[in-house]
């Protein structure tokens, strides 16, 4: 073998990509996931490029409202009163995708910086950090995020903080967990030794190493924030948009959960597709990003790398 | 650490997260706004003025005008003498605690259904997987338990309603009851049922009450009734159980003993399920009830979809009807599920594996 210059970052970098490219499952669940972003970046930028107009609106249609089923004209059929679901589905994708990545993102970063601190510092801020995380744990999640939005209200902006407020403490332990372990190796030490500061250890040297198991967390918490959420729409926290769009939308907002919801009336007397649909789009999308944050867990693992 | 000491340091441990649990609850109930608070009290019937007047003795009688922290003394003092409120929902009325006693036992059947059926899988599937490592019960239990986490759990329980319970879909195999923990028409004239409150004596769980009576229709009745909710509930936790036992059966088989009976030429089959099982199954007895505890909050989906009168069907009227007695109850009594859980798992976990109380 030639001797060239070693990049061990990318070298490593590569290895995981072999890893993670030789699980067909994580394949697969990278392929559906990008597929879903692509939708919900779609949705956002230029919806008519899959043939939507209004991507606020679940866009009813009075005239016909009892659901049809599957057609040439409606693929996966329509819903009460009147919603193609084909439709509908893309354009909620936008929705459950843009709020489970922004409450997975800010709970994450939050999450981290705590367990950073808690870890790093010990004693009394790890101590109240620590207790504060086993208060959150203390109640099912679902039972909190319908507590908080309940009390709180019910726009979207409300029900986020209430999924962000359950997912922080979950990282803080994780990332803890790793300083913990990470800050008393050789080279924190001595990094230590030479008068490094604290900001510098923690950003500089600590954290990056705590990133592996973050990015496998990151991924099986986009699937379970996005069942929570549709579930509490499911439940009745069917979030309003803010401004006109939500009054032009007569209060049909497009959520997976909530297309659930109206479907299950007309799915007890025999319309099926009312409800198989919209769960189907979240189950696969919940279960790419279990296989994706699987397969990672396995590419990251280091006792995987041979 | 000695057993007793570690036990006494975990209760210790409790007081902050009980009383974390309640500050939680406190808050969010003082950030719902006033209105929130006394609205169940109030007398519909009275006139503008005559609600104005009750209005302000309602806010002297809960202290709102008080500082926060004094509230939550006032708060902390009712919910210790068991005066938890009022919950006005559709499906019931009065007192939050008599709320709590007549839903809670029918929770607690479905509960101890649902974790029977998830131990009765995930348990032998998971063994199997870790003894035939990636082969194809390996890789399929594994598809599974993918499946598992990624249902959204109110799917799951529509399909086998629609399945299993809609005449309109499946005639053929329409063979669940939906609504209800019983044919009530059976308990008619029954001296151990309340027709009245739908609660069944001495232990207010129907299956239970049943069997003690001897009442087989009954029972079989209340099995039908519960199977559906409770392998919904089931089907949430199997993943989780199933890939603990798989981890841990594959770690005691890598147990020095297991290599020892294997090489005195115990029979495979024996050292599978006498040596290896029956250690596996420790750690995952103990967790498997956190794990259960923790998905608990479940069943205010499930219980709705099957109009299964618990905790759950409570707290989803509760939120429909604005009802923040109810809300507040409910919050509290998940809580306190989950805090003794942990409680009773950490504890366990102590006496089977002294290696816990020593760390630290």
């Amino acid at each position: 073998m030639v001797e060239k210059k070693r990049n061990p970052k990318l070298e490593s970098f590569i290895i995981t990509m072999k890893i993670f490219l030789r699980d067909p499952g994580a394949v697969f669940g990278l392929v559906v996931v990008m597929i879903y972003i692509l939708i919900a970046l779609i949705d956002e930028f230029d919806p008519g490029l899959i043939g939507l107009t209004d991507v606020n609106s679940l866009m009813p249609n009075y005239y016909n409202p009892s659901p049809l089923p599957p057609s040439s004209q409606h693929i996966f059929g329509t819903t009460f009163p009147g919603i193609d679901l084909f439709q509908g589905i893309l354009k909620a994708i936008r929705l459950d995708i843009g709020i489970t990545f922004f409450v997975v993102g800010i709970g994450a970063i939050s999450g981290i910086l705590l367990g950073l601190v808690s870890g790093y510092f010990g004693k009394w801020i790890d101590e109240i950090i620590m207790r504060t995380t086993d208060i959150f744990f203390s109640i099912p999640f679902l039972v909190l995020a319908i507590a908080i939005a309940f009390f709180m209200g019910r726009t979207i902006l409300i029900i986020s903080f209430a999924l962000i407020i359950i997912w922080w403490p979950t990282y803080a332990r994780v990332v803890r967990g790793q300083v913990l372990y990470i800050k008393e190796l050789a080279y924190i030490e001595a990094a230590r030794a030479s008068a490094t500061k604290n900001h510098k250890i923690i950003f500089k040297h600590i954290l990056p190493n705590t990133l592996a198991p973050i990015f496998v967390q990151f991924s099986m918490d986009l699937a379970s924030v996005a069942l929570i959420f549709a579930t509490l729409s499911f439940l009745g926290f069917v979030p309003t948009l803010g401004g006109s769009s939500s009054a032009s939308s007569g209060g049909y907002i497009p959520e997976l959960g909530y297309l659930s919801s109206i479907g299950y009336s007309y799915a007890v007397v025999g319309d099926w597709w009312t409800i198989v649909f919209p769960g189907f789009a979240l189950l696969l999308f919940a279960l790419s990003m279990n296989l994706v944050g699987d397969g990672l867990r396995d590419a990251l693992d280091p006792r995987f790398r041979r | 650490m000695k057993l007793s000491t570690y036990v006494i340091r975990r209760i210790l441990i409790l007081i902050p997260t009980l009383i974390g649990l309640t500050i939680i609850v406190f808050l969010l109930t003082r950030a719902g706004g006033t209105n929130m608070i006394i609205g169940p009290y109030l007398n519909p019937r009275l006139s503008a003025q005559q609600q104005l007047i009750e209005k302000q003795q309602l806010i002297k009688q809960f202290h709102l005008n008080d500082p926060v922290w004094v509230q939550y003394f006032y708060y902390m003092w009712a919910l210790v003498q068991g005066n938890w409120g009022l919950t006005k929902t559709a499906i019931y009325t009065g007192p939050v605690t008599t709320a709590i006693a007549l839903f809670m036992p029918n929770t607690i059947q479905l509960a101890i259904v649902a974790y029977v059926i998830a131990m009765f899988i995930a348990i032998p599937s998971g063994t199997a997987s870790a003894v035939r490592k990636n082969s194809f019960v390996d890789q399929f239990t594994r598809f599974i338990a993918f499946v598992g986490i990624s249902l959204p759990v109110f799917w799951l329980a529509q399909i086998l309603a629609e399945a299993f319970a809609t005449p309109t879909i499946s005639p053929s195999l329409n063979i669940f009851p939906l609504g209800g923990t019983v044919d009530a028409n059976l308990l008619v004239g029954q001296s151990w049922y309340n027709q009245y409150l739908g609660i069944s004596y001495p232990t207010h769980i129907m299956m239970i009450d049943a069997l003690i009576h001897g009442d087989i229709p009954v029972f079989i009745s209340a099995v039908r009734h519960v199977i559906l909710p409770a392998a919904t509930l089931a089907f949430t936790s199997i993943a989780g159980i199933m890939r603990y036992m798989r981890s841990s059966m594959m770690e005691t088989l890598n147990q020095d003993y297991v290599r020892t009976a294997r090489a005195k030429g115990v029979p495979e089959k024996i050292v599978i399920k006498k040596h290896a099982r029956k250690n596996a199954l420790i750690p995952v007895v103990t967790v498997s009830g956190l794990l259960f505890a923790g998905l608990l909050g479940g069943v205010v989906v499930i219980e709705e979809i099957f109009n299964y009168p618990g905790m759950g069907y409570w707290t989803y009227w509760a939120m429909m009807g604005l009802d923040s007695g109810g809300i507040m109850g409910s919050t509290i009594v998940f809580g306190l599920i989950l805090v003794s859980a942990n409680f009773v798992v950490d504890i366990l976990y102590a006496v089977i594996d002294p290696r816990i109380r020593l760390g630290e």
